[in-house]
């Protein structure tokens, strides 16, 4: 089962290694991501980066939801990473056993505007969302567990 | 009185300078509070509320841009006050909690407003002004200083007199309380610890570091060694890979076991000295850390020397500057092999006409996350941890080596890495990535430092918290003191029992604000109804 659907523009790093993967007990992290699927040199640094007791899987998004609909992985305690707020809502979308997702980091960009420290959304993302939280999907914003979570309609 | 105001100002911003100086744990409550305590003449009692603090604050770590409670102007501003209107560690406690959350809101606003100078960053970088560069990123970054240090100057000034008089109207009863309420407060902080590594699989080396402590007295130094002989032995990183296992073999850091594979031009544009500045300038990476774009201008400013080497002209360092103000955030301890890097591939793009000026950027932004997910846990998950849990325990017992080797336990290694990655970087790029992802030491160094940090987090409860019960069990003549029987059971059980209890809220969830509220009630009622002391 999917213990956590987070968005994190720097996938797998500290706050996902050190801190989230332990809080939620998970044993294998998805980087669910398109162009790091194809990237050698991006899966090889991504699977020095993962934390010691689980284990990491670097899958397209197709891949990702071929994945967790196959029932082999629903006993597993699963972390997904995507980077970007379309890919979470693709992941949503096609999975319905999404029923929540962490904001954790997208850095500042062209027509992005920023909504709280480390998160930043353009009109699109804010669309994305919209549909998202139309389906009762939970969106909260927190960056390390032990932040106090945010639900994202407050901030928008 | 006002030399010393000026004095402990000067303190709180040496503190709060630490962003230029590579976080390298000087402002700890640790470190600071017997620096405090020097000026108000009471050095063993500043070390010892330096530790008190420490102990309670250890659990919150800076990763990412999760921003912590300002413990520099907490911890300052409680030893300080609590030392001169004569009291103890309680008092400190007492204070340091709530200014180090307010004060936390003042250094987030900061954050927030730094992301103002971006656009001037952008303009100096496009007319190829590296000085304004560097002179902006050094501005900006002596703000913190310079506000925490008025806001730390305001509070003693206005402060002083009213919290003497407030503290010395507080009755012993609600001291002896808060003692025992601070006493207990290090359990979130060991289970703020506990949440970062304690799982099935680790759990063994938890309970070993606490029977170790709590039977065998050992001492945190010893249970350093024995951890640390511990995961040498379980990971087996001290034997040879047998034959079967691979093409493996290296068991170090050490590149010259393996043949070269890209081998570095003879002529070199940059110098030794170069690389060496681009490590002592690293030091200032998060010196302008905002939340738009982080160390952005940190990253540039250690490059400045590589830059200036390589390009002459206004638009190659235009272009330059530009190509590295762009979004960075990375661990600092390990961010010279990302630096170092980035050099070696500008100075083949200063010598190549065709190379691809985006692909530094590109190995820039696929470096940083994983590398600071390897350096996080390595140095605030374990290296700090035991750093924390040896200094604090000399330190209680008022201590100098305490605050001492905490600093060298964790810089030693950290300043001989951060050095040495810069090479390792500049030397052999991103081969060094490559070939250590084909060996399992980084899954081994992963496995060992678990064991260690555990082991040492495990000794915690037993030999830094000290709470006792004072209940006595059965009629007046026979009684037999509770704590008496507990100690020939378990020695030490009601800190191991409060620190799980902490930790099974911690896994739930529960803020952290309410478990410290929770446990000063816990510590303040059982104190009052005489069931803990």
């Amino acid at each position: 089962m999917i213990k956590l659907l987070r968005i994190d523009d720097r996938l797998v790093h500290g706050q996902v290694a050190l801190t989230w993967t332990p809080a939620v007990g998970a044993e294998c992290l998805v980087v669910a991501n398109d162009k790091v699927a194809k990237d050698d040199f991006l899966k090889m640094t991504m699977n020095l980066a993962k934390p010691a007791n689980a284990k990491l899987l670097i899958k397209s998004i197709a891949d990702t939801i071929t994945f967790l609909s196959d029932e082999r992985s629903k006993p597993m305690k699963i972390l997904v990473l995507v980077n970007s707020v379309q890919d979470a809502a693709a992941l949503a979308h096609a999975l319905p056993q999404v029923r929540s997702i962490n904001f954790g980091g997208i850095r500042a960009r062209e027509g992005a505007r920023p909504i709280s420290k480390a998160i930043t959304l353009t009109d699109a993302d804010i669309t994305l969302i919209r549909d998202l939280l139309a389906k009762g999907i939970e969106l909260e914003v927190r960056q390390v567990p032990t932040d106090e979570p945010r639900s994202i309609e407050t901030l928008l | 009185m006002l030399t010393s105001y000026i004095l402990i100002t000067l303190i709180a911003m040496f503190g709060h300078s630490e962003d230029f100086l590579g976080t390298t744990l000087l402002s700890r409550p640790l470190v600071l509070g017997p620096l405090v305590g020097l000026v108000l003449g009471d050095f063993e009692q500043g070390i010892v509320i330096g530790a008190t603090l420490e102990l309670i604050f250890m659990g919150n770590i800076k990763v990412g841009a999760a921003i912590p409670p300002d413990v520099i102007t907490g911890g300052v501003l409680g030893t300080a006050f609590a030392i001169m209107s004569g009291k103890g560690p309680a008092v400190a406690l007492a204070l340091a909690v709530p200014i180090s959350i307010l004060a936390e809101m003042v250094v987030s606003g900061l954050f927030v407003f730094r992301p103002v100078w971006n656009k001037r960053f952008d303009r100096y970088a496009e007319d190829g002004d590296y000085r304004k560069v560097e002179r902006l990123h050094i501005l900006s970054g002596l703000l913190k200083p310079l506000l925490m240090g008025v806001v730390t100057l305001l509070a003693l000034l206005l402060g002083s007199d009213a919290v003497k008089s407030f503290v010395d109207t507080i009755p012993p009863w609600v001291h002896s309380g808060l003692q025992v309420a601070g006493n207990m407060l290090p359990a979130l902080g060991f289970a703020l610890l506990m949440n970062l590594m304690f799982n099935k699989d680790g759990a063994p080396y938890f309970f070993l570091g606490f029977i170790l402590t709590s039977y065998l007295k050992l001492p945190m130094i010893a249970i350093g060694g024995l951890g640390v002989i511990t995961a040498l032995i379980v990971t087996g990183i001290t034997h040879k890979e047998q034959p079967a296992g691979g093409d493996s073999d290296f068991d170090d850091f050490d590149m010259d076991d393996s043949p070269p594979v890209m081998v570095k031009p003879k002529s070199t544009l940059l110098t030794q000295s170069d690389i060496r500045s681009l490590f002592v300038r690293s030091m200032a990476l998060e010196a302008n850390f905002n939340f738009e774009t982080w160390q952005n201008t940190g990253f540039a400013f250690t490059m400045i020397p590589v830059l200036k080497r390589l390009y002459k002209t206004r638009e190659s360092m235009s272009r330059a500057l530009k190509r590295h103000l762009q979004f960075f955030n990375t661990a600092p301890h390990g961010s010279t092999l990302i630096i170092g890097i980035a050099a070696a591939m500008e100075e083949q793009n200063a010598r190549e006409d065709n190379f691809d000026e985006e692909s530094i950027n590109a190995v820039k932004t696929g470096l940083m996350g994983p590398l600071a997910g390897v350096f996080d846990s390595l140095f605030w998950g374990t290296i700090k941890v035991i750093a924390a849990g040896i200094g604090t325990s000399l330190a209680l017992q008022g201590s100098a080596l305490g605050p001492l080797l905490f600093l060298l336990i964790f810089n030693v290694p950290h300043l001989i890495l951060r050095y040495k990655l810069t090479f390792i970087g500049y030397d052999t790029g991103t081969r060094f990535l490559q070939d250590l992802s084909k060996t399992n030491v980084m899954d081994k160094l992963k496995a060992g430092s678990a064991i260690l940090g555990l082991m040492v987090v495990g000794a915690m409860p037993a030999t830094l918290m000290a709470v006792r019960t004072p209940v006595m069990i059965g009629s007046s003549d026979s009684a037999v003191a509770l704590q008496g029987v507990l100690d020939q059971i378990v020695p030490h059980v009601i800190p191991l029992a409060l620190t799980f209890l902490v930790f099974y809220f911690v896994k739930r969830n529960v803020k952290t604000a309410y478990l410290l509220m929770g446990l000063l009630m816990l510590g303040f009622l059982g104190s009052v109804l005489n069931v803990f002391a």
